[in-house]
């Protein structure tokens, strides 16, 4: 995995030019043009770099309206960028689309899909674009209403069908030419909490069947961090850093959070000086410390906090997650986030 | 072209058919479209030429007319609906994300179309032998077969036109599904001979192929064409028209994909 550390190491060049990647973009531009002449101009995207390794779950997280769905159009043909390369399993995108278009598939939230045909005739209709035939369409989209859990509702048409079927049908139909690459437009938007929770287990087990490459958008921080083994973070269409999720946290210093009581007294100084120790704030009896890594220092923390007789009576260890991460990175001001852009 | 790459070509191709096909069946405004609007058409103008007191020859003059403006009517939607339902599903990106070229999309579309018109054909012909006397078969099945086939192509140039005009101006420009047939109907002598029309617009009804296909089948019924090799005509300028219009279609969904059009429309 090209996570954090290698993205920093002195070999990243050479390591990078060993590596196969399934999606590689470099200095994606695109302006958006409206109104008469096109004189107003939207800068969707600037100049944006990606390398995705093959078999990866990527993630590009961002506030709404900021580029993402726009990169990932890029990527999936359905979109020309103005400036920049793009490279889809070693494949030109602009000189070769039609040959990329047979080893991708995309399935966004808020799915539509003709809505007088059925489940089962949607299928059937995107597997013959896909040049499926006979049997083995027959078998493939039995297959997928199998396993999407859509047998009940194959012969209802897709006006009539709940937002969380239609999400179904099209993760369904995104898997039918068995892609190399999937693309998800924000697979849960718009989705009641536990119909959310399935469609992730659901994405994440395609994952695993088909060790295939996923590059989603969200601007869901509990998705991205059940999901994505690597992530980029989208804003004014500019990649602000890319990194693993614990990556992120370590660059905006939100750590793992330690709720403490005790008996005693605890002294600040030796807190303030504690290695790993990002932030605390003590009350009496009871003190929350903010450590880069729970497992790592707890040892050492106790002996800390047990000197002149203080007791432990209790320690549990709080969530910190990526929504603290996606709030720093999402503040207007960008200085105010504590790392190199 | 491999034997399996040719299946696949034809499984694409197909898919437009199947789509087109359920769409028509699930939906009752394109039930009238086949059988309710061409047949209130035809009957509404066989009944003025009875009205009028018109021979034979010029009530057939006008049914022949009637009849191919709803042959290709019929014939040309079909094509633009390949479009339209993915528009109006705002589900267009799907299409054009899997690997098929506009010739599997429009081919596919104008096989319905054809199969869809070919039925309002019968339809009207039966009609117009059983209440005005009118025999369609006079001029026999070859004449017959390339007077419809000149029809088919007509329509799949209008329909390509909407669906460039649709790629180009999106929802704005569905009307034109509608209106291209209209605005042909008034210049291409579908009620009267195009010499009685004002010299500019006779000179554009002769760049129209229609006109020369329904001078080719009512000279079978005694109006002389006005001018020779008129099936040549028809046909030359057919390819005229489709040879641009293919590469026009290929540069607009390209356009369509630089400047977002494909996106918007499936939002």
């Amino acid at each position: 995995m090209l996570n954090f550390h290698l993205e920093n190491s002195p070999f990243r060049n050479i390591i990078l030019k060993t590596m196969k990647f399934a999606i590689e973009a470099e200095g994606i531009s695109k302006t958006f043009r409206s109104g008469w002449l096109g004189k107003k101009r939207k800068e969707a995207l600037k100049n944006i770099g990606l390398q995705i390794e093959e078999g990866e779950i990527f993630g590009i997280l961002g506030p709404n309206g900021e580029g993402k769905t726009t990169l990932l159009s890029i990527l999936s043909t359905l979109l020309l960028p103005d400036r920049g390369k793009v490279r889809i399993l070693g494949i030109d995108v602009l000189q070769n689309g039609h040959q990329v278009r047979e080893k991708v598939n995309i399935s966004s939230g808020n799915a539509n899909f003709l809505w007088s045909l059925t489940v089962k005739e949607n299928l059937h209709f995107y597997g013959m674009l896909y040049g499926l035939k006979g049997k083995r369409r027959e078998e493939k989209v039995e297959g997928l209403i199998e396993l999407f859990d859509l047998n009940e509702h194959r012969d209802v048409p897709f006006d009539r069908l709940s937002t969380g079927m239609k999400q179904r049908l099209s993760l369904a139909k995104s898997l039918l030419n068995d892609p190399e690459i999937l693309f998800l437009d924000e697979p849960t938007v718009g989705l009641d909490p536990d119909v959310s929770v399935r469609i992730r287990e659901k994405i994440l087990s395609i994952h695993k069947r088909g060790k295939m490459t996923i590059l989603l958008t969200t601007h869901n921080m509990r998705e991205a961090e059940f999901l994505c083994q690597r992530l980029a973070f989208l804003k004014r269409g500019e990649i602000l850093t890319t990194g693993t999720p614990s990556d992120l946290k370590r660059m905006v210093r939100i750590g793992d959070l330690l709720k403490i009581r005790y008996k005693g007294k605890i002294s600040e100084d030796g807190l303030l000086h504690a290695e790993g120790v990002v932030n605390f704030s003590i009350s009496e009896g009871f003190c929350e410390i903010v450590v880069d890594d729970a497992e790592k220092r707890l040892g050492t923390l106790m002996a800390l906090l047990s000197q002149g007789g203080t007791r432990i009576e209790k320690v549990t260890l709080g969530q910190t997650d990526l929504e603290d991460v996606f709030i720093e990175f999402a503040k207007e001001t960008d200085s105010d986030m504590g790392f190199c852009i | 072209m491999s034997l399996s790459s040719l299946q696949k070509r034809l499984t694409q191709i197909w898919a437009f058919v199947f789509k087109n096909w359920i769409m028509t069946k699930r939906n009752v405004f394109s039930l009238f479209e086949i059988l309710f609007w061409p047949v209130v058409g035809f009957f509404s103008v066989g009944l003025l030429t009875d009205f009028l007191k018109l021979n034979p020859e010029m009530s057939g003059f006008i049914l022949v007319g009637i009849i191919a403006m709803s042959v290709i009517q019929v014939c040309q939607i079909d094509v633009a609906y390949v479009l339209l339902y993915d528009l109006w599903s705002k589900s267009i990106k799907h299409t054009f994300i899997a690997p098929v070229h506009l010739f599997d999309l429009i081919s596919g579309a104008w096989l319905i179309g054809i199969i869809r018109s070919f039925i309002v054909f019968l339809l009207l012909s039966f009609f117009s032998h059983l209440a005005f006397g009118f025999d369609f078969l006079r001029p026999g099945v070859v004449h017959l077969s390339l007077f419809l086939f000149g029809l088919f192509l007509t329509s799949v140039i209008v329909g390509m036109s909407v669906c460039i005009l649709l790629l180009l101006f999106g929802y704005k420009a569905d009307v034109a599904a509608w209106s291209l047939t209209s605005l042909m109907s008034l210049i291409c002598g579908i009620y009267y001979p195009i010499s009685i029309l004002p010299f500019p617009l006779r000179e554009i009804a002769r760049g129209i192929p229609l006109t020369y296909f329904l001078e080719y089948f009512r000279s079978f019924y005694g109006f002389g064409p006005e001018i020779n090799h008129v099936l040549i005509y028809g046909f030359g300028l057919t390819f005229v028209y489709l040879i641009p219009e293919a590469f026009l279609l290929k540069r607009v969904l390209n356009r369509a994909r630089r400047i977002g059009t494909l996106i918007k429309l499936s939002e």
